[in-house]
């Protein structure tokens, strides 16, 4: 079409608009008056807190005017409104200190995302068919209570199940209220890369069971055992900050940091030294560096107090791990441990952390206690340049841990009538994220009656019969307390940024709602989500703790003493177990890594297009899954970058393409998770394939979580690949030569 | 003394965390390509990280490096613009003046750094993720070159303010969106005629050297070399 072409369409289209709009009113769109003052062209920022992962940055949040086609009473118009435009770290908040990392610049795309459930949903056809059908938040909150009065009685209310990603700040509180209130049992928290084995080993060790804060910024020398604190682990945001201040913010001090892991991550690149040791032998390394600072007696057993005395042989200076002992079983050279040992111990302040793979092996929770005991030697545990632990104001109570998934999906396959009757999902996605052997779909299609919050569509939430979407975090009441990341005390608050999109309503809101509306209403004191927020806040101390003043920073916050670790006695020694895998050696011969993605974490991230063409740090790869695997290796398997390989445990099969990468062992393969979703809008939908999908349901025994490294699988090559499902690398792109016209 | 931007990168401090891409498709209005125009090479990304591996395991070395438009002051793609829609601001940037641009691609193929994207469709922003366009910037068409601007619409709103303050532009005040990102505050930006300004200051670093020097083409974009530790030093380095 030329130019006159084209100017003659256009008009004859805008002919035809005029006469369908004259004729037919409903075809035009009206205008609603805006329901909010606005400046056309001036920018605001307003504060609000990152809700895609645990870490709790806060952000804030460009909201400009623009116009969005809405429903209003029924009526669907267009609306003059604040849309969000970019997220931004908020300057003032002490964790994201001004700045987000890829998947928080990302975020905003969940609030516009074209697949959002923006009304609320019933099913239709029959479960997982997929198939919903709109309808009014009027029904929908009728079929929700009549299927919540339905178990009223005694004995019935203990039916109701409430299924959750992990909860922060109030959310969790109310939660926790409306379930005890209810008469249900405690939430149920699910989450892939979960830190239960950590927390608990930090419970024993210092007397917090609370994810760690490192002093990076102070510290002269940083061990990290497979933490990719960097890129996905913890409070990467943070972490990355002090960071930077660590290698170039001193003057004449430039930090050392080496990485202990089997396959390179993005963290472990930036490591000045990159030890890859055999999966599941880290603590045997780090108890082989104290058995060598023990010895050279530049520390004693008493250092390590408690920390120490719960290390089998810790008083005796560990005989069993000599630094011959130890390169046996880790694969290093004695001369390697002796030399780490001395500058760990030498260029303080030290810090030694653990994180990811090596707590998902069958021996996490002593492998976590040794490295914890390590860091107690060289005593760094509350000091500048070491580990401490984030002290939490007090506005929520201790959070009380619900029964572990795995043992409710199979008490629900058992029973003749399911123990769980009602069950609420909340944002959190099972069937991708659990292992085949835990049957939790099969589980959940059991369940007689699942009402969902969430606001896509997924794997598990497909499965509900009643979808409650909820709000977009830019649109709701955010609060969180955040863990770790930070030595003051926070609270994040934030109000909405701006008005919801979807005829959508927050979570909490809801819940609130139910329990006044009950046959049996609970006795929530609040009438709204904000009104508990803001009754939350009222209780924090000190004068910066004025509403207004909350509201416009986007929380509150104050510098607290540093918490000390528990010092006192808990004499339980344990040995060092060595780790177990799933599947005999000699026919699974590698060690399966899947790994927390960048752009994806667990996978619940798959659904943003910006994040799907994120080309990954590592191996450049965008819209696609990939296996890594060691040159030499493939090459032994008669397999070249991109050929279609296939990955078998003792629990499934997979087939991806094979991505040759020299920062692997040879015998692991890697892969990362997130990509493999069968339902979960179009961007994510039918691509790649899921690593989660074969691993073995074994367990750290200690907390029942899942030990997703201890799976091994064998790899071939595929002979009659069928469908190729191609690797696209960003890196060799923009090659003229390979340009296909159309 | 007018400006002159330009940017200095501490690969000592980046840690390939990628924060600064998605922060550039946010600000920028870069399309999503979508993974059939991925595969031919034609994701845009005005702001990447290259990866370079050293070594066979287990002796292996990663190293990353953000790659932008360098802005050189010895431009090899502006010469060759039939158009002028390449060209040389008074600020010392490579501009690219889209509806100038005829789409000849002649400016991508002269460029050293690939760092210019060609738009060989419209874009499509599947509603209503057109909501979150900035309106401080264009949208490009088919047939039009597009490249990294140092987010010029952020230096001129950061004038348009100083001035309307009857004030000086202070060192720091305006950020590109990268720069604003960045994790680790490898990324700085500013005023290169400035000698007292952060970026001058890290730009003669004895650590700093441009990318691609020995073409001539005078780039604005300093590279700080990554250290390596060694003992002797301890932590301590002179």
């Amino acid at each position: 079409m030329d130019r006159r072409d084209f100017i003659k369409a256009s008009a004859a289209a805008g002919a035809t608009a005029t006469l369908a709009g004259c004729g037919n009113p409903e075809n035009q769109l009206i205008r609603f008056i805006p329901e909010e003052p606005l400046f056309p062209g001036i920018a605001t920022w307003k504060p609000s807190i990152c809700s895609l992962c645990s870490a709790g940055c806060g952000v804030l949040v460009r909201v400009m005017e623009g116009e969005a086609q809405v429903i209003r009473n029924g009526q669907t118009g267009i609306l003059k409104m604040g849309l969000a435009k970019k997220l931004e770290g908020n300057p003032d908040h002490p964790i994201s200190q001004g700045k987000i990392c890829a998947r928080g610049q990302a975020a905003i795309q969940v609030t516009y995302h074209p697949d959002r459930i923006r009304q609320p949903l019933k099913r239709s056809g029959d479960r997982g068919s997929g198939q919903f059908q709109e309808i009014s938040w009027d029904q929908a909150m009728s079929e929700a209570l009549s299927r919540l009065n339905s178990i009223a009685s005694s004995e019935d209310r203990k039916t109701l199940g409430f299924l959750t990603r992990p909860l922060s700040g109030q959310r969790e509180v109310l939660v926790s209220q409306f379930l005890e209130q209810f008469g249900a049992p405690s939430a149920t928290v699910f989450e892939v890369f979960g830190n239960e084995v950590l927390r608990e080993a930090n419970r024993r060790s210092f007397g917090y069971a609370q994810l760690p804060t490192f002093d990076l910024a102070r510290s002269h020398y940083v061990l990290s055992f497979g933490a990719d604190f960097l890129g996905t682990w913890n409070s990467p945001v943070a972490h990355s900050l002090a960071y930077g201040e660590m290698r170039q913010g001193r003057p004449g001090i430039r930090a050392k940091f080496v990485q202990v892991e089997p396959r390179m991550s993005q963290t472990g690149a930036n490591a000045d030294e990159w030890i890859p040791v055999k999966p599941g032998t880290e603590g045997i390394l780090a108890l082989g560096l104290a058995h060598v600072i023990l010895k050279a007696k530049l520390r004693t057993p008493s250092d390590a107090a408690r920390a120490g005395e719960l290390i089998d042989g810790w008083n005796s200076g560990l005989p069993n791990y000599t630094p011959e002992a130890v390169a046996t079983r880790t694969g290093l050279s004695s001369a390697r441990i002796e030399k780490l040992a001395h500058e760990f111990a030498e260029h303080g302040p030290a810090v030694a952390m653990i994180g990811d793979a090596p707590l998902a092996h069958t021996n996490g929770m002593s492998q976590a206690l040794a490295v914890n005991a390590l860091n107690a030697l060289v005593g760094n545990v509350g000091k500048a340049g070491g580990i401490f632990f984030t002290p939490r104001p007090d506005i929520g109570g201790p959070p009380k841990a619900g029964r572990h998934l795995r043992d409710i999906a199979a008490d629900v396959l058992v029973a003749a009538r399911t123990p769980v009757q009602v069950l609420l999902l909340n944002d959190t996605n099972p069937v991708f994220g659990s292992p085949p052997a835990w049957r939790v779909a099969e589980a959940l299609r059991k369940i007689p009656y699942i009402i969902s919050f969430g606001s896509f569509l997924d794997e598990t939430s497909s499965l509900a019969d009643l979808v409650l979407p909820d709000h977009s975090f830019l649109e709701s009441w955010v609060d969180a307390v955040p863990e770790s990341g930070t030595s003051m005390s926070v609270a994040s608050i934030a109000p909405p940024v701006m008005r919801p999109l979807h005829q959508t309503r927050s979570m909490p809101d809801v819940l609130i709602e139910i329990g006044r509306q009950l046959q049996r209403p609970l006795s929530l004191p609040w009438k709204t989500y904000e009104e508990m927020v803001k009754a939350a806040a009222e209780v924090l101390p000190g004068e910066s703790g004025s509403w207004e003043s909350i509201q416009g920073q986007g929380g509150w916050w104050r510098s607290a003493s540093m918490l000390q670790p528990d010092r006192q006695t808990a004499r339980r020694e344990a040995p060092l177990n060595d780790a177990q895998f799933d599947g005999r050696a000699e026919d699974y011969p590698f060690h399966f890594l899947p790994y927390a993605s960048q752009a994806f974490l667990d996978g619940s991230l798959a659904h943003l297009p910006w994040l799907q063409e994120l080309p990954d740090v590592v191996s450049t790869a965008m819209w696609s899954s990939w296996v890594e695997i060691n040159p030499r290796t493939a090459q032994d398997l008669g397999i070249v970058q991109g050929d279609m390989i296939e990955i078998t445990s003792a629990h499934g099969t997979l087939q991806a393409p094979a991505l040759l990468s020299p920062g692997i062992a040879p015998d692991v393969v890697g892969m990362p998770v997130g990509q493999g979703h069968q339902n979960y809008t179009r961007y994510a939908s039918g691509r790649g394939a899921n690593p989660l999908s074969i691993l073995s349901g074994v367990t750290e025994p200690e907390t029942g979580a899942l030990a997703w490294a201890a799976t091994r699988v064998k790899v071939a090559k595929m002979q009659n690949s069928g469908e190729q499902r191609p690797l696209i690398l960003f890196a060799g792109g923009m090659k003229e030569h390979e340009e296909r016209h159309r | 003394m007018a400006h002159s931007w330009g940017m200095s990168v501490d690969l000592d401090r980046c840690t390939g965390c990628e924060a600064c891409v998605v922060a550039c498709h946010a600000e920028n209005n870069i399309p999503t390509a979508g993974p059939d125009e991925a595969a031919r090479g034609r994701a845009k990304h005005w702001m990447r990280v290259e990866r370079y591996w050293e070594g066979e395991f287990p002796d292996v070395r990663l190293k990353f490096r953000p790659v932008l438009c360098q802005q050189c002051e010895s431009a090899p793609c502006e010469p060759v613009c039939p158009t002028y829609a390449s060209s040389h601001t008074s600020e010392g940037l490579n501009a690219q003046i889209y509806n100038r641009c005829i789409g000849t691609r002649y400016c991508a193929n002269a460029c050293p750094y690939n760092v210019r994207f060609f738009n060989f469709y419209n874009p499509v922003w599947e509603r209503p993720l057109d909501l979150q366009l900035n309106p401080d910037v264009s949208i490009r068409e088919q047939g039009v070159m597009e490249k990294c601007t140092f987010c010029v619409q952020r230096i001129n709103a950061g004038k348009i303010d100083a001035k309307a303050n009857g004030r000086e532009l202070q060192d720091g005040e305006i950020k590109p969106a990268c720069v604003q990102s960045c994790t680790a505050n490898a990324l700085v930006f500013g005023d290169l005629n400035d000698p007292d300004s952060a970026v001058s200051r890290l730009s003669r670093s004895p650590r700093g050297s441009k990318l691609l020097e020995e073409m001539g083409t005078q780039p604005k974009v300093t590279y700080l070399e990554r250290e390596t530790w060694h003992k002797s030093e301890g932590t301590h380095r002179g």
